[in-house]
């Protein structure tokens, strides 16, 4: 099927009620205006995670491959790629905290990849913060 | 009577007995609360003369989590008062549930500012900025310097342990009851064992000293508050702790909170206390503190997730986590992967 809208039109027109309609109509109510600003973030951020994560998926796969010098393939499908991802950065988190990473040069690639990895992260959740540290490092 | 009749009623039969004069309450409206107690700010004639108080009461349908009690809270809250740590004067203390529902006690009301982007922000605020970190300084000399062998009831590190070492295998602990796989946090613990600088002799800590716990007035800091999280441990973990970027409420170049440079700060707390200040161990906690607190994140996430507490506040905290995170990481850059 080819459903119009799609899902990112559809969470656009959600975050587009709340922001038009409700927003000046609870003005009054500090609690609940503040609440309904959060789930409007929630929703950019939503609109975000659909736009970026399947590059994400892919690159996070890939410096992964590169740090433990594997080859292994991505699952073609989204869902099995995600549940893959997990897989692998679940065995990488047992292996840090038993020190699987600590000789220097695996530690700075590891510090490497997980700086990217945070950075995609920002991308979608908070990409303001992002562009400001950036411009603090100058 | 309505609920709201039988507080008053309730409240002023207690503050009559206490004070033993004749009590009047002239107005009562809630302040901002969290989910296991809330505050009321209370206006009240003893004996004819108004006084302007705060109630602080635990709620009757939560469980108290590993936060102190009130009646600690309160005697806490009373050493640093007579430490000569600002403070709002506790008054009267009240363990019986029957009374209000809950635990309370009643403090004097301070006059100020609390709210953290207000505080960095506004521009009545300029000359208070310019003297709270002389301020802060003090007051922290003065809480470290507080003896806490009276209060057994103050969480401190295990015998053998460190105050560093205890928060490493907790943040872990806690990862692991959320079932939360997050390779950066990992990471950032795995160097904190490896990194973790040589332990300060243990002092009382605040716990929460932070803008945004501090009320602060025209002149400068006029009271800190929130003590539930009071323990016994390394002084320079609050130094630290009160430089997070998120305790900077969006002014990140000022380390101090978003109204100073750090250095300045510190050398006044030096010159308070007496205290040699490794930069080192101070920069150690603030990074620490960063993983901590984007731990934290997670959990409170966890209470919407597990439908305990369905909330989008809680669910959007989750997603804030990785701000830490990145933090920390930075941090590791600037101390040396």
């Amino acid at each position: 099927m080819n459903d119009r809208p799609n899902l990112s039109d559809l969470i656009d027109a959600a975050r587009g009620h709340l922001e038009s309609q409700v927003i000046p109509a609870i003005k009054g109510d500090a609690k609940l205006y503040f609440q309904t600003l959060v789930a409007i973030n929630v929703l950019k951020i939503a609109e975000r995670e659909i736009a970026l994560r399947p590059t994400h998926v892919r690159t996070e796969w890939a410096r992964i491959n590169a740090l433990d010098a594997t080859e292994d393939a991505l699952p073609f499908a989204f869902n099995d790629a995600e549940h893959a991802l997990a897989a692998k950065i679940t065995a990488m988190c047992s292996k840090i905290r038993a020190g699987a990473y600590d000789d220097e040069s695996r530690r700075r690639a590891l510090f490497g990849h997980l700086t990217q990895t945070a950075r995609e992260s920002l991308e979608i959740s908070n990409p303001k913060l992002l562009q400001t540290l950036d411009e603090e490092n100058g | 009577m309505t609920a709201a009749q039988i507080f008053i009623q309730n409240l002023t039969d207690f503050l009559a007995a206490e004070s033993a004069q004749t009590v009047v309450i002239t107005d009562a409206a809630p302040l901002a609360g969290g989910a296991s107690r809330d505050m009321w700010r209370i206006d009240a004639t003893f004996d004819g003369t108004l006084n302007k108080l705060v109630v602080r009461r635990d709620l009757p349908t939560v469980m108290v989590e590993s936060a102190l009690t009130r009646a600690d809270e309160f005697a806490l809250m009373s050493a640093a008062d007579g430490a000569g740590v600002n403070v709002a004067r506790p008054r009267y203390l009240c363990a019986d549930p029957s009374v209000l529902g809950g635990a309370f006690f009643v403090m004097d009301h301070v006059d100020g500012v609390a709210i953290g982007r207000k505080v960095v922000q506004m521009p009545e605020l300029a000359d208070a900025r310019a003297a709270l970190p002389a301020h802060m300084a003090l007051q922290l000399a003065r809480i470290h310097a507080i003896d806490p062998t009276p209060f057994a009831f103050l969480p401190r590190p295990s015998i053998g342990s460190t105050p560093a070492y205890d928060a490493i295998q907790q943040t872990r602990a806690t990862l692991d009851a959320l079932a939360v796989q997050n390779p950066i946090f990992e990471f950032c613990l795995r160097w904190a064992e490896q990194h973790a600088p040589p332990p300060n002799a243990l002092t009382f800590c605040h716990g929460d000293f932070r803008i945004g716990n501090l009320i602060i007035d025209a002149r400068g800091l006029a009271a800190v508050a929130d003590w539930e999280f009071a323990h016994v441990g390394d002084p320079d973990e609050e130094l630290g702790y009160l430089c997070m970027r998120d305790w900077r409420f969006g002014v990140g170049r000022l380390r101090l909170g978003g109204i100073a440079h750090r250095e300045p700060f510190l050398q006044a707390y030096e010159s308070t206390s007496g205290r040699v200040v490794s930069r080192a161990s101070v920069d150690f906690w603030e990074f620490l503190g960063n993983v901590r607190w984007g731990v934290v994140c997670l959990s409170q996430a966890d209470r919407h997730l597990s439908g305990r507490d369905p909330s989008v506040e809680l669910a959007s905290l989750g997603r804030r986590s990785v701000e830490m995170g990145y933090e920390a990481l930075r941090m590791i850059e600037a101390m040396g992967v």
